[in-house]
Formats: C-alpha cells, sequence, structure tokens
C-alpha cells in the first residue's frame, strides 16, 4: 500500500530517512542526475499517503542482443517500512518496464554476499544468483569475514524475451569473476 | 603539432598544471600567437588558482574570437572555472556566426544559453536551427525552452500565457507526433494543461497510443491523472479505479483515493440540492464499503489498502456528518491494530483517525491498554510499541505533569531493557526492535524537563540514549536525539561526535547540517584557534561548488537526451540548492568564526562584504530536514523538535536577514570598496539579479530596515546584540565616510597589487591623477563633529554582565551561558571592526578626529574589562565541572533509569566501543557517561574563556 510515482531529483531533499541506513550509500548528485537524465522512466519512489517517500529504486537498461537486459541500481526501503511488500512492488513494476520499455531478456542486480536479507528476499522474487564477484563492494568496516563483506552475488531472473531461461544458471554460486570482468 | 600539444593535455588530465604551464610556454617560445596553447595555458592557470594571469590569457583568447572546437572547448572549462558564463555565451555566439552551417556550434551555443538559464535566447537559436537543420529535436528544444521561460520567475505574467500559446504552436507544428517518445508526449501534455486545454489533453491520454505510453510511464500516467480530475472526471476516474483494483489488482493508494473521492465527489462538487445529493452520497458509501470489504477479505494481512481505505472513507463519512454507525470507526480501528499492530508503520498509520475526546478516547484507551508489557516475539514486541506511541498521542496535559511523565519514561526504560532479550541474537550491525521504547523514554524525558528546568532529565534521557546507542550502533534516529540533548547540555563535542557517526554525506549536508552548524557559533573554539567547526562548515558547504559545476551540465544533457520531463525538477532542485537557507546560515556562522580567529584586515572585509551583499539579494529555500527527528509527544504537546530547539528558537529566513544587516553594514563601514570599485574588481558574473521587488530598495535602506518578525526568530541576547550592532553603525558612519579614501586611491593600490602579481596593468582602469595620494587627500569639507557614543553601546557591555552573572548562579542553561559569552565577545569584535579604520593615527590626525579615537580607546578598554571578568569566571566554572562531585551529581540523577539489581545482564559480542565495555545500564555505564557529560562541559567553557582573553589581546 503506497503511492508508485517517479523519483525526482527533488526528492534529494527528502531521502535522509531511507539513506542513513547501514546499507543504502548517499551518492555524489551527479549520480542521481546521470540516472533521472537517462533512464527517468526506469527510477521510482513510494510513498506513504501523507506523502513520505519510503523507499526508491533507481534501475537502467544496458546491453544489446542477447545481452539486452535490465540493472537494478539501487533499491532501499526505510527500516520502517520494511515487511510491507514494497521491495516486492518495486521489482515487478521495474522488471515490466525492462520487459515491455527496455525489451530486456532480464533483470539483474547485485547484492553483498553478507546481506543475506536481501538475498532471500530476492529469490522469493524469482531471482538467483549467477556469479559471485570478487572485491565488488567497498568494506563496510563490520569486522566480519572480508571476503564476503567486499564481494557481491551478481543475480538474475529472466524476463518474457527468455522463455528458455537461457540468462540464469543453477550453480551460479560457484562461479566466480573479478570486479573488472562485469560491466 | 600534435606532439606538442598532447603532453599538454596529459598534464592537465593527470592535474600537474605545473607542467602543463611550462609545456604551454615552450610552444608559446615559438607560436606566440597559438591560440590553442594560451587557452590551455589559461586553464592550467585557473586551475592553479592563479586567477589575475589566467584572466590575461582568457581575454586575449576571446578578444580573437576563435571558432575551433579544441579552443572552444578549452576555453568553455576556463570560462566556467572563472564563472563567466555570460562570456561562454559570447563566445559561442561569435564563432556560430561565423560559421551559420555548423550544427555542433550552434548546439553549444543553445547549451551555453542553457547552462545559464537564458531561456529566451536558447529558444531563439533551437528555431532557428530547427529551420535550418529540419531535425525535429530543435523544434522540441524550443518548446521547452519557451516552455521554461514561461516558468521562469523573472518572465512578466503578461508574457506567460503568450509564450505557452508560442509552445504550443510550435509543438503542434511537428512533423511526427508526440507520443513517438514518451518524454515529447509528456511536454506536450504539459503544454495543453497549462493553457487549460483539457479536452484535447483527455482525447491524447484516452487515445490508444496515449494510454499505451501511460501504461509503463509514471510521469505521463501522473498527468493523466491530473488531467481526468481537472475535466472534472472524479466519478469517471472511481470506477476506472475500481477495475483496476478488481482486475488488475492494483494496490496503488491513488486507486483507492480515485474511489474514496468519487464517493464524495456530489458533496464536494457544487450540488444545487444539497439533501439530495447526501441522499446519494450516503448509497454511495455503503456501496464504497462493500467494494473495500471484499479487498480486505480477498488481501487479508497481504496489503494495508483495503483496511486504510476503509478507515478514511469512515473518517470522511463523519467529516460530511453521513456515518450511520458511531461504533464503526472504532471497530475499524481495533482490527487494524490487530492485524497491523506488529508493524512499525501502525502508528503513522493511525495517526489520522485517532483524534479523540471524552468516551470515544476512554474506549480506544482501553483497547491499547489491553496490549502488555509480556511480548515474546519481535511483532508482539512492536505491537505493545505501537500502543504506547498511539496513547501517548491522547495523553491529556492533566496526564502529563512531571510525576507522571516521569514514570512514565522509567517504564519505558525498564520494558526497553526487557525488549532487548529479544534482539540478542541479532549482529552487532541490526538494529535492536526494542529502540523505539528508549527513544519513548527520553522523549518523556525531555518533556519533563520542558516543564521543569530540571537537567537531571536531561541526563537520564542521554544515558539511556547512550546505551540504546550502544546496543544499536547503527541507529541514526537515537543519535540524532543525543546530538539535540548534548547541544543543550552544553557538551557539543559530543554532539559532534555522533553527528559524525551518521556519515552525513554530499546533499546531505544541506539537509541535515543544521542538527550541528545551527548558531555553531556558540561553539566554536576558533578564538583559541581549534577550526574543528570552521572546517565542519566549510566541508559541509562543499556540496554547492559541486551543485554550482555539474548540475547545469545534466540540465545540457536531458536536453540532448531528450528527457524534457526532467527539466523542471533539475532546474529547481538547482535552485533549490543554490538558494538554500541552510548555505547561508553556515556561511553567516562561517563568518563569525572567522573573525573571532583570523586578523581583521581588508582582504577578510572585502571578502566578505561582497559575498555577503550577493547573498542579501538571494530568494532562499529552506531544505533543512526536521520530519527526520521522530516525534512522540502528545498532540496537546509541542513537537520533540521544537522542545529541543536551542533557546526555542530556529534560525530561520528572518535571523539571517538581520545577521546580514549587522555584518554587511560593519564591513561595509570598515571596507574602502564601494560599488563602482566592486564591479571593476569582480572576475565572475554577477548572480542573476533578484526577482524580489524589495532587492531593488537602495542598500542603505534595507540595511536600516528592522522588521519585528525578523527580530521574532532572534534570543532575547541576539535582539540586544541587534540593537548594539545599529548603535554603534550609526555612530560610526559619519566618520567612516569623511575618511574613507576615494575610489580613485582604492583602484590605484588594486592596480599597483596586480601589478606586482602579474606584471601587468589591470585592464579598463583608467586612474585619475589626483589618486596617489594614498586617501589623505585634502577635503573641501570640515571633519564631522564628533560626538559622545550612544549610552547603548557601553551598556550593552554591562548588561551582558549582569546576564552572565545570572547564567552563572544556575538561572540558565550551560548553553545558554554559553550563548551569552559568545555574543559579548563577537559585540567586541564588532566593534573591532568598526573601528580598525581609526586605529591608524595618521588617519586620526589628517581628518582631525582626537576626540572619536578617545571615545573609542574608552569603550574598548571597558568591553576588554567586561571580557576578562568573564573569562576568569568562566574559566573557574569549567574547574567546577571536571571534578568528582559535579559526576557523582550527574550519576545520581540518573537513578530513575539505573538498573540496580544487574539481573538484566546479556553477552554482547563485540564490545569495542569508546564509550564502554559494560554490557549493562549500571552504574558504571552511567559513571562514564557522566564523565564524557562533564568533561566536555569542561572542555568547552575552559577554551571559550581562554579565548576571550585571547581575542582581547590580539585586538588590543
Amino acid at each position: 500500500m503506497s503511492v508508485l510515482r517517479p523519483f525526482r531529483a527533488t526528492d534529494m531533499f527528502k531521502f535522509n530517512h531511507i539513506n542513513l541506513d547501514l546499507w543504502t550509500e548517499t551518492y555524489a548528485i551527479n549520480f542521481y542526475l546521470g540516472y533521472f537524465s537517462r533512464w527517468p522512466d526506469m527510477c521510482a519512489v513510494q510513498e506513504t499517503p501523507q506523502g513520505r517517500i519510503m523507499g526508491y529504486v533507481i534501475g537502467k537498461a544496458e546491453g544489446s542482443g542477447a545481452e539486452r537486459h535490465g540493472h537494478v541500481t539501487a533499491l532501499s526501503v526505510a527500516p520502517e517500512y520494511r515487511r510491507l511488500g514494497l521491495s516486492r512492488k518495486f521489482m515487478s513494476w521495474l522488471e515490466q518496464v525492462s520487459d515491455e520499455n527496455q525489451r530486456g531478456l532480464f533483470v539483474d542486480l547485485y547484492v553483498r554476499c553478507v546481506n543475506t536479507a536481501a538475498i532471500t528476499m530476492y529469490e522469493g522474487f524469482g531471482y538467483s544468483v549467477y556469479r559471485r564477484v570478487k572485491e565488488y563492494y567497498s568494506n563496510l568496516g563490520l569486522g566480519l569475514n572480508p571476503r564476503d563483506e567486499e564481494d557481491g552475488f551478481d543475480m538474475r531472473k529472466p524476463l518474457s524475451r527468455d522463455p528458455m531461461r537461457r540468462s540464469v544458471r543453477a550453480n551460479g554460486r560457484d562461479i566466480t569473476v573479478s570486479a573488472h570482468e562485469v560491466p | 603539432m600534435d606532439r606538442q600539444i598532447r603532453p599538454i593535455y596529459e598534464s592537465l588530465d593527470t592535474g600537474s598544471n605545473k607542467s602543463a604551464i611550462l609545456a604551454c610556454n615552450k610552444v608559446l617560445k615559438k607560436q606566440p600567437n597559438n591560440l590553442l596553447v594560451k587557452a590551455l595555458k589559461s586553464l592550467a592557470l585557473v586551475r592553479s588558482q592563479k586567477v589575475e594571469e589566467a584572466l590575461l590569457l582568457c581575454d586575449e583568447v576571446l578578444a580573437s574570437k576563435p571558432v575551433d572546437d579544441p579552443t572552444l572547448t578549452a576555453m568553455m572549462h576556463v570560462l566556467r572555472g572563472l564563472g563567466r558564463h555570460m562570456d561562454m555565451v559570447t563566445m559561442y555566439e561569435d564563432a556560430y556566426k561565423q560559421q551559420p552551417g555548423n550544427e555542433e556550434l550552434g548546439t553549444q551555443t543553445f547549451f551555453a544559453n542553457v547552462r545559464i538559464g537564458n531561456w529566451k535566447a536558447a529558444q531563439q537559436i533551437a528555431t532557428k536551427m530547427h529551420k535550418q537543420f529540419q531535425d525535429d529535436h530543435y523544434l522540441y528544444w524550443s518548446v521547452m525552452s519557451a516552455l521554461l521561460q514561461a516558468h521562469d520567475p523573472t518572465t512578466p505574467e503578461a508574457l506567460r500565457t503568450v509564450l505557452l500559446k508560442l509552445a504550443h504552436r510550435l509543438i503542434s507544428s511537428s512533423a511526427t507526433p508526440s507520443y513517438y517518445n514518451a518524454d515529447r508526449f509528456h511536454l506536450h501534455l504539459t503544454i495543453l494543461r497549462q493553457l487549460g486545454l483539457y479536452d484535447e489533453a483527455y482525447e491524447m491520454v484516452e487515445s490508444e497510443s496515449g494510454q499505451i505510453v501511460c501504461s509503463s510511464n509514471l510521469s505521463c500516467d501522473e498527468l493523466r491523472r491530473e488531467i481526468w480530475k481537472l475535466k472534472g472526471l472524479t466519478k469517471e476516474a472511481g470506477e476506472a479505479a475500481e477495475k483496476r483494483i478488481l482486475e488488475a489488482k492494483d494496490r496503488n493508494w491513488l486507486e483507492f483515493l480515485a474511489v474514496l473521492d468519487a464517493t464524495f465527489a456530489d458533496l464536494t462538487s457544487e450540488a444545487s440540492d444539497v439533501e439530495a445529493a447526501k441522499v446519494a452520497v450516503s448509497e454511495r458509501i455503503v456501496k464504497a464499503r462493500e467494494f473495500f470489504g471484499k479487498v480486505v477479505e480477498v488481501d487479508g494481512m497481504k496489503d494495508r489498502s483495503g483496511h486504510l481505505a476503509l478507515l478514511e472513507l469512515e473518517k470522511r463519512s463523519r467529516q460530511h456528518g453521513l456515518a450511520t454507525d458511531s461504533s464503526a470507526l472504532h471497530s475499524l480501528l481495533e482490527s487494524y491494530f490487530q492485524s497491523f499492530g506488529g508493524k512499525s508503520c501502525c502508528y503513522e498509520d493511525l495517526k489520522p483517525y485517532i483524534e479523540f475526546e471524552g468516551d470515544d478516547l476512554a474506549k480506544w484507551t482501553a483497547v491499547l491498554e489491553k496490549q502488555t508489557a509480556s511480548f515474546t516475539s519481535v511483532p508482539d514486541l512492536w505491537r505493545y510499541i505501537n500502543a504506547q506511541k498511539l496513547l501517548r498521542y491522547n495523553l491529556s496535559p492533566s496526564a502529563l505533569t512531571p510525576e507522571a511523565e516521569s514514570q512514565r519514561a522509567a517504564k519505558h526504560a525498564d520494558v526497553y531493557l526487557d525488549g532487548l532479550t529479544l534482539g540478542r541474537d541479532l549482529p552487532s550491525y541490526d538494529l535492536q526492535p526494542a529502540d523505539d521504547l528508549a527513544i519513548l523514554s527520553a522523549q518523556a524525558f525531555v518533556n519533563c524537563w520542558k516543564q521543569t528546568g530540571d537537567e537531571s532529565y536531561l541526563y537520564n534521557a542521554a544515558a539511556l540514549l547512550e546505551y540504546a546507542g550502544f546496543r544499536s550502533k547503527k541507529s541514526y534516529q537515537i543519535r540524532l536525539h543525543l546530538i539535540r540533548i548534548y547541544r543543550l547540555l552544553g557538551a557539543p563535542a559530543l554532539a559532534l561526535e555522533h553527528y559524525r557517526s551518521i556519515n552525513v554525506k554530499q546533499v546531505q549536508n544541506d539537509t541535515l547540517s543544521h542538527f550541528i552548524l545551527s548558531r555553531a557559533s556558540t561553539f566554536s573554539l576558533s578564538s583559541v584557534g581549534d577550526l574543528t567547526y570552521t572546517s565542519e562548515c566549510l566541508e559541509s558547504s562543499r556540496i554547492y561548488l559541486s551543485n554550482s559545476e555539474e548540475t547545469a551540465e545534466f540540465i545540457v544533457r536531458a536536453f540532448s537526451g531528450e528527457k524534457y520531463s526532467q527539466l523542471p525538477d533539475f532546474i529547481e532542485f538547482e535552485d533549490r540548492l543554490d538558494n538554500s537557507l541552510q548555505r547561508d546560515l553556515v556561511k553567516m556562522e562561517h563568518v563569525r568564526m572567522r573573525i573571532a580567529h583570523e586578523p581583521i584586515n581588508s582582504e577578510l572585509v572585502d571578502m566578505e562584504l561582497i559575498e555577503l551583499k550577493f547573498i542579501f539579494d538571494r530568494v532562499h529555500h529552506d531544505n533543512r530536514d526536521f520530519d527526520i527527528l521522530a516525534n512522540y509527544q502528545p498532540r496537546g504537546v509541542t513537537s520533540f523538535n521544537q522542545q529541543t530547539e536551542f533557546l526555542e528558537k530556529t534560525p530561520s529566513l528572518g535571523w539571517l536577514w538581520v545577521f546580514l544587516k549587522i555584518y554587511i553594514k560593519a564591513f561595509q563601514l570598515a571596507s574602502d570598496l564601494d560599488d563602482s570599485v566592486e564591479d571593476k574588481l569582480l572576475i565572475g558574473d554577477r548572480p542573476k539579479p533578484s526577482y524580489d521587488p524589495e532587492t531593488k530598495l537602495p542598500l542603505n535602506e534595507r540595511l536600516a530596515t528592522r522588521k519585528p518578525e525578523e527580530i521574532a526568530e532572534l534570543t532575547p541576547d541576539e535582539a540586544s546584540f541587534y540593537d548594539y550592532a545599529c548603535a554603534l553603525s550609526e555612530w560610526l558612519t559619519p566618520y567612516h565616510d569623511y575618511t574613507r579614501p576615494p575610489p580613485s586611491a582604492v583602484l590605484a593600490e588594486a592596480a599597483k597589487i596586480t601589478e606586482q602579481k602579474t606584471g601587468q596593468t589591470l585592464k579598463g582602469l583608467e586612474i585619475a591623477s589626483d589618486a596617489a595620494s594614498n586617501g589623505h587627500s585634502k577635503k573641501d569639507e570640515e571633519p564631522p563633529v564628533v560626538i559622545d557614543p550612544p549610552a547603548l553601546i557601553t551598556k550593552y557591555f554591562d548588561d551582558m554582565t549582569q546576564r552572565f552573572k545570572q547564567a552563572q548562579e544556575g538561572k540558565l542553561f550551560p548553553h545558554e551561558l554559553l550563548h551569552i559569552v559568545t555574543l559579548t565577545q563577537e559585540a567586541f569584535l564588532l566593534f573591532v571592526i568598526e573601528t580598525t579604520r581609526f586605529k591608524t593615527s595618521s588617519v586620526i590626525k589628517v581628518n582631525k578626529l582626537g576626540a572619536l579615537a578617545q571615545h573609542i580607546k574608552e569603550i574598548r578598554s571597558k568591553a576588554s574589562a567586561v571580557l576578562a571578568e568573564i573569562s576568569a569566571a568562566l574559566v573557574s566554572y569549567s574547574e567546577k565541572e571536571g571534578t568528582a562531585e559535579r559526576r557523582k551529581e550527574v550519576v545520581e540523577a540518573c537513578a530513575p533509569i539505573t538498573s540496580k539489581t544487574g539481573v538484566r545482564s546479556f553477552h554482547c559480542r563485540d564490545c569495542t566501543t569508546s564509550l564502554t565495555a559494560h554490557a549493562q545500564l549500571d552504574h558504571d555505564f552511567i559513571l562514564q557517561v557522566a564523565k564524557r557529560i562533564t568533561d566536555a562541559r569542561k572542555q568547552i567553557t575552559e577554551h571559550v574563556g581562554k579565548g576571550l582573553v585571547r581575542v582581547c589581546k590580539t585586538h588590543a
């Protein structure tokens, strides 16, 4: 339950309660403006009936041919609005846009290997690990196993243009690549 | 040639400006007229801060009107670095005129205008390009430019419709229909909506292609909804929404709102027969209830939409006097609470529906009170927390006595500690589910403090929150609470520590730095050379530089990628950040800190004068985020944010205006610059003239205007500081005006300095021959008669001594004590700024102002004596803060939250925090908090005290 609407430049004045979360990065303004000036139809927020932002998603379309796909660059929901199905809604919306507007074959995203809650959630949405990317992230300083803290999983879900599920594989967790091998 | 140029580019790319300059010189030796190399050298000079030399080369290149792409590109960077965007426009316009067939030059000329928001010229260029190059996107550029010109606040009202009509005519002439591209479609709809052509717009969105665009583009869909509404299709929108909810399972709240609006549409549109309308609406209410009921049945607990829609329906029915069942709202609330009480958003969801009184309230309270603190799961705990928040919201004033509130606070603290058991196994970086109980407790304690003024409540809040922050290390909410409380307790070092832990970045500096930088000069130790706060001001202001350097480029990119829907927001974003209130509040604090630290010379005075005058012409936007601070205070009480404001006054536009007036006036007196000089010495563009009519009045008139609404934002001590500042400047103005050297002399001096630096004369200056007399030229008129200084000036220092004594006797809060002291110091510094000119004995002698010098000397020694006295008292105050007794007092004050038995002992996963190795909220933990608070207070008072003496010594 929420209002789904476009993510606008001026929302940057109102997203503090989402971004002060451990897992969410606040980027330089040119990061957000870069997305809005290229893929405005792939960035959205959900807000409460009172107009408070609950979470947002930032996505893009990349690749061509069999590699054409939607990519989730950032998805974040404020702690107080978790477990309300917001992420599911964001993801299904982005999948629809990737499918219909961008003619993508799949949607993919990166997630820290230590962020088990998020990994389980995405698996519930039909995503699976395609590969493990070494040292994709900076260290969070949590003192966990540095490999897990810095490595990321590349997770994918096929769309309607990939009925044979060629864009995913079952043994993705066993396949490791280094960060410079991925776009 | 390429062989010679490449190393220059390489050096520039790697940031080695020095070697770039050397490489340029090498080429220029052989080819002194190579424009590209001159431009590149200018760029390297700009980047190495050698502005004067860069300017010379830059002007040379511009004068020869370059047309080749590399030179133009290099010059674009030079001019951007110098802030000369107007010159960039001229440069491209000249180049395009020389090569009118060059499409790339046309595009660059368009972009140059876009960067500075010159929509009129942009529109004309785009139109011309469309005619010449016949590409559709130029047409859309011109349409968008016309629309943006219509939106620009400087555009006269009458012209706006003309521009919109022009945009409409242009877009209708397009060879391809706008729905080929979602952003063109969006632009087209926007123009139709603004012209009120709703029928045409409706036809477009409801056409087959229009529907396809709207179904997969949120921006267009937003406009579609608006157009339906504007066309008065509320009922139809409701029907369509019902369909979407049922068939497409859409749970967008906007659809539910559409159904609700449709239900009451007969009453809100002007009905001729009100009674008949009421009957019709009543029937619709029944239907809507059934409809939402069905949704609830289908969704169960999976989605809140249906449940909330039922609540909203009941609320609106009540508002219209059409509620039939008085218990309906209650049973809905109860069932909502049962279903979603375990979610943290429940409190926020229900808040709009629970403003009850009397019996209604009693019934609702009974429901909530059933929720006991015996929880065994996290959702249980949340249900309890929500019940507590909801109960608190409706507490009546009689239930809020300090006794009742402190009992409540202690109870929350107790349950909080119990609640920690549920989160025992969470990793250290996770938030504890019980956190909000600690926050509820802290807010109740703060409410007690607000009523009684008894600081011990704040100690309780601080100690409990410190403990909660230790258990929930990543909770920004707990830290924000602590920041507020530590500022009130006069322990700014601790506040800063927590602020830094939140890790505020990028644009958040604009929205959140108020937590730490609001009135930060009160806590600054710049007087003793500690620049922590000074640099915090500079750090937090870097975002404004990135905004002015980068955002315009994205406006250009949105144009070149034809993402028209983004442009109004990009432009608003840039403007709101550029003219941010917080930006200039921080700037003002920075000035106040600077003068306590740096020598007061013409460099400081002139630069700040120019900057503050620019700020004085701005139309500000307040982007500060205060909503982020949770508020669980009862509805009859001021919010937690207001309660913890520094002296109950948050500086805002009025405050800024007063301090700008004070400092512009002071710097104006001290400076030798007048407007004509300033114009000649200014390097970058002047800011765009403001559209606020008030800025058109003469500056001196504006500076002298005192407005009650501005003064209302000041604390009483700031208000008397303002009075003092006005009296001081009024008294000294005639003597400054008489002694200030003539503009020609000032310019001659500036030219001399430039010549020393660059070996070249300052361009465009014609120096009058009588200017060489170093400002001591003979004057025709007699010097003004020296009058006695207004009594207010010396009285101010006496009054502040009194205020300080009050504060010391414990009648005031620690932050108020510092406020009084730093303002007294500031008054002295203001006096220094405004009297430095008269320190030179030759100035006094030539102008026959001996009597004035005597007055100044007397006031200075009076002020110094006062500062010395306060300093001594403050230093001895600080010694008391550092004692074991003081710590003991704080620890004893925290009895309400100290666990007595030590039963609750948790094993903590990592105990490496700086605060403590203890995992319990026990005596030892609280002792450490007490030590930190008293130490921080000792440190600040001691150093501020010592700073007073140092400032006096510097300016003796």
